[in-house]
């Protein structure tokens, strides 16, 4: 499994109505993933960059700044902890301990 | 997205899917932000109503967020086809 992205696109061409649906599976979980990490990004943001005082209704400078800094920080830390992921994961295989590659 | 690889009866089911979580999507959302906004801006219980104060924040509470969802979506959006990208140049080494 790869950790580092997520979302490898299906990319083939002429496809059987077999190669289809499984292509439509995967999609399928493609959309759910994406789904799933905007939400936790959206989540996440709103908490670290809106404060809970409803003075005004637009985005200020610096709330609008916030939301840039933490979805951009969001995918990093995303892509960092998969890279570190996979890391260990491959120290354990390198290593022979079975049972522990948890991710192999 | 492209449907063209897709025969007919898989691209109806896709378009079912999408229609199915759009409604989904939308009431997750609806219903969090509900619980959001009464948490920041219901605080007084001396009335059954809302006061004026409550609604004023209520509204402000919702429009912001609505504001914060379109920017999020604009940076996800942004980094996410960069990421795609990446992922598909390293498939193809």
């Amino acid at each position: 499994m790869n950790f580092g992205g997520m979302f490898g696109g299906a990319g083939a061409s002429g496809v059987s109505a077999q190669q289809s649906s499984a292509q439509l599976m995967m999609a399928e979980q493609e959309i759910e993933m994406v789904t799933d990490l905007y939400n936790r990004v959206s989540d996440s943001c709103h908490a670290k960059c809106i404060p809970p005082t409803y003075h005004e209704s637009d985005l200020n400078k610096g709330e609008s700044v916030c939301l840039d800094r933490c979805v951009a920080k969001f995918f990093e830390t995303n892509k960092k902890i998969g890279a570190k992921l996979q890391e260990i994961s491959q120290q354990n295989q390198a290593t022979q301990q079975p049972g522990v590659g948890l991710f192999g | 997205m492209d449907f063209s690889q897709l025969n007919d009866a898989d691209r109806q089911r896709m378009q079912q899917m999408l229609e199915r979580n759009q409604m989904r999507d939308f009431m997750r959302m609806y219903s969090s932000l509900v619980q959001r906004c009464f948490d920041s801006c219901v605080d007084d219980f001396t009335s059954k109503a809302l006061s004026t104060k409550e609604d004023g924040c209520l509204m402000r509470c919702t429009e912001k967020f609505m504001k914060h969802s379109e920017r999020v979506g604009q940076r996800f959006a942004e980094l996410n086809t960069a990421l795609m990208e990446e992922q598909s140049a390293q498939g193809q080494k």
